[in-house]
């Protein structure tokens, strides 16, 4: 018994996990050979950033993003995206499938060109730099485990794993007050956010027995079923409020986001870009992994444990087979989770999304009026998953579509604003202030970093002639779609209220753009202390000029994505 | 009361939990010292992992969480740790900068 418990452990561990493990594994691997290198005289003085791209462009071949890993009957294969099925790894605590994969793909990407940006304004002396290229892979392992995440302990660990080395990224320059403050902030906040989440964790696997994510939704059907006790409700309700306290911080949704102005005046801007991006999208992935995992039922357990002996998931999770029969009996019994989560994501996106702009309007600090930006996108982003669940069981396929539309968003968003924090960084090193009023004449003074931010600041709007209008555009769509299908009246209102809030955000971004562009130079503007460079341009327009072809086509990255999302709702 | 004089069960366990939860939330709302919400943290995270514990005793209950919820407090015990380290690390470096480490005092960054 014992030994064969340690054969199927040894079987499911080497032949079926690790082969699709390969990407974090070589993260892990770069970080282990980033650190040793120090030790050695001779490749002491090897900047640990080249190290670290060479890391994340072997991560990303491992992670084969267009051709992904998948077990066939005789070792690993590599098949087309639209054909990976589902594949829980290492007895159940993670997922392999097109969603991970394609959020993978766009934060090793994103932090391909993150390490580019931090070589061109030297964030990171050379000593340093082994340090901070460290955290920043260490965090992106944390992300990985959040978007791949199929268990309690893995989204726990997942959100401390993605947090702590942010923590410590925020405190990097450790002789500036405002940094050490921001982090100082950070790190608190988070640490108690975390702490709540997981007393929301251990409510919500007391109540289902289990931690395994689709076990829990088997059973909260069955619970739903059974005509559940009202104490029993109410203590999964709270359970999902306090989940959503940990959720709603890595998001900095409303009303925990107040930690993110403070934090990103206190960092660097390129730390605030990799904040602003990264982690909004291994939150949102997580969002959409635990929003999808409480309301739909898991596709039958066949899929899960394939060319082994079957044995495996009766060790690791007790009675899984039996429930889905039972649940299907009932109609549909995980309709009340569905409203719950839909009403709760819904209105926490759309009053994030609102006082983010709202809130933007009187900054002054170009840094702080970007984190309220980042902000009010998380809202918009947010407002695809409530699309996607509403329509959950009626129309699997427009459910998909709205899941991929979010990942579309979150391509874009990227290119957004990785050009804005570091057309920041960039004027920061030329001009030595992140004020609105410094950016005067920028036009004149800096021509192409001053188009370049221009035509990202209208893309952040969302206008038409670029690429931040088929993001939102999208969004829109997916909520419209979902209110065609289910005419449920607040899905209306979540619609006009993200119209209404594109309006707002009009005139705070177009202010920057106008300083930049009309204002003159006066005697109080911060003087040029140098030109801004042919390599700084470069980068910029260089992460500009996809905002402004992707309108031409962007089919491609929509059929990647939805290839993707083929087999996340089913 | 019922609750008082029955055996110690799974109840008698999330009371503890939830007692050690609401003490660290209060904790860290109204702390002044970072140490002080650093150890509101460390409450609010034993207090989950208790009632982990409880919920996978096979003592209390017929159908309880496993193996699975003392891994989930082990897990969370390191966690903890790391999350600790850190974060004091970062208590000491902001105290470097400012000689306080009074939350209140932390206000240079507004708006």
């Amino acid at each position: 018994m014992f030994y064969q418990l340690i054969e199927q452990l040894r079987i499911d561990t080497l032949q079926q996990s690790l082969p699709l493990f390969g990407a974090e594994l070589t993260l892990v691997v770069a970080i282990v050979l980033i650190l040793l290198c120090r030790m050695l005289p001779v490749l002491e003085k090897v900047d640990s950033v080249w190290l670290g791209i060479v890391g994340v462009i072997a991560a990303l071949i491992a992670l084969r993003p267009f051709q992904p890993w998948s077990i066939g009957a005789d070792g690993p294969v590599a098949i087309a995206m639209g054909q990976l099925q589902p594949t829980e790894t290492f007895t159940g605590m993670l997922t392999h499938d097109g969603f991970a994969i394609a959020i993978k793909a766009i934060l090793l990407f994103f932090l391909l060109l993150f390490f580019l940006l931090t070589k061109i304004t030297k964030l990171s002396s050379r000593f340093d730099s082994a340090d901070f290229v460290v955290l920043a892979l260490g965090s992106i392992l944390g992300m990985f485990v959040m978007s791949s995440a199929n268990h309690m302990l893995m989204i726990f660990m997942g959100v401390e794993m993605a947090s702590v080395p942010s923590y410590a990224l925020v405190a990097l320059q450790r002789r500036n007050k405002k940094g050490s403050e921001g982090a100082l902030k950070y790190a608190v906040f988070g640490a108690g956010a975390a702490g709540v989440m997981l007393y929301g964790v251990s409510l919500l696997c007391g109540v289902l027995n289990s931690a395994h994510l689709p076990t829990m939704a088997t059973r909260l059907s069955e619970l739903f079923a059974s005509e559940p006790s009202g104490s029993e409700v109410l203590v999964l309700a709270l359970g999902g409020l306090m989940l959503g306290v940990g959720l709603s911080f890595k998001l900095s949704a409303f009303p925990f986001h107040f930690w993110c102005p403070d934090v990103f005046e206190g960092a660097s801007a390129e730390v605030d870009a990799f904040l602003s991006i990264a982690s909004k999208t291994a939150a949102l992935a997580l969002l959409v992994r635990v929003a999808v995992g409480f309301t739909t039922l898991p596709a039958e357990p066949a899929q899960v444990a394939r060319a082994t002996p079957p044995t495996i998931e009766q060790v690791a999770f007790v009675d899984a087979e039996a429930a889905p029969e039972k649940a299907l009996q009932s109609s549909d019994p995980l309709a009340p989770a569905r409203k719950f989560v839909v009403l709760l994501i819904g209105v926490v996106a759309v009053v994030t999304c609102t006082f983010g702009n709202l809130a933007a309007y009187a900054q002054t600090n170009v840094k702080r009026l970007l984190a309220y930006s980042t902000i009010a996108h998380a809202g918009y982003m947010m407002m695809a998953v409530p699309a996607a669940i509403a329509v959950a069981e009626v129309d699997k396929n427009s459910a998909r579509q709205a899941i991929a539309y979010l990942a579309l968003y979150a391509v874009i968003y990227l290119f957004m604003n990785l050009g804005a924090f570091a057309a920041i960084a960039f004027v920061r090193e030329a001009v030595g202030s992140e004020e609105i009023k410094d950016y005067a004449g920028m036009l004149k003074r800096g021509p192409t970093l001053a188009i370049c931010l221009t035509l990202i600041l209208v893309s952040l709007i969302g206008l038409p002639p670029l690429a931040g209008f088929i993001g939102k555009f999208a969004i829109f769509a997916a909520i419209a779609q979902a209110w065609n299908l289910t005419s449920s009246p607040f899905l209306m209102f979540l619609l006009i209220a993200g119209g209404l809030n594109t309006a707002i955000s009009l005139f705070y971004y177009l202010r920057i753009a106008k300083v930049m562009t009309i204002d003159s130079e006066s005697d109080d503007t911060a003087p040029m202390q140098r030109p801004i460079g042919i390599i700084q341009n470069g980068y910029l327009v260089l992460v500009t000029a996809p905002l402004v072809l992707l309108l031409f086509n962007w089919d491609f990255l929509n059929a990647w994505l939805l290839e993707a999302v083929s087999h996340i709702i089913t | 009361m019922n609750f008082l004089t029955e055996p110690v069960g799974l109840s008698h366990f999330l009371a503890v939990g939830a007692f050690l939860f609401v003490t660290g939330v209060v904790c860290m709302a109204t702390k002044r010292n970072t140490l002080g919400i650093l150890m509101g943290v460390e409450l609010v995270l034993n207090g989950a992992n208790i009632n982990f514990v409880a919920f996978a005793s096979p003592y209390f209950r017929e159908d309880n969480l496993g193996l699975e919820g003392n891994l989930l407090a082990l897990f969370v015990i390191v966690l903890a740790a790391a999350e600790a380290a850190v974060a004091l690390a970062i208590a000491l470096n902001y105290y470097n900068n400012h000689s306080t480490i009074d939350v209140d005092k932390a206000n240079e960054l507004k708006g």
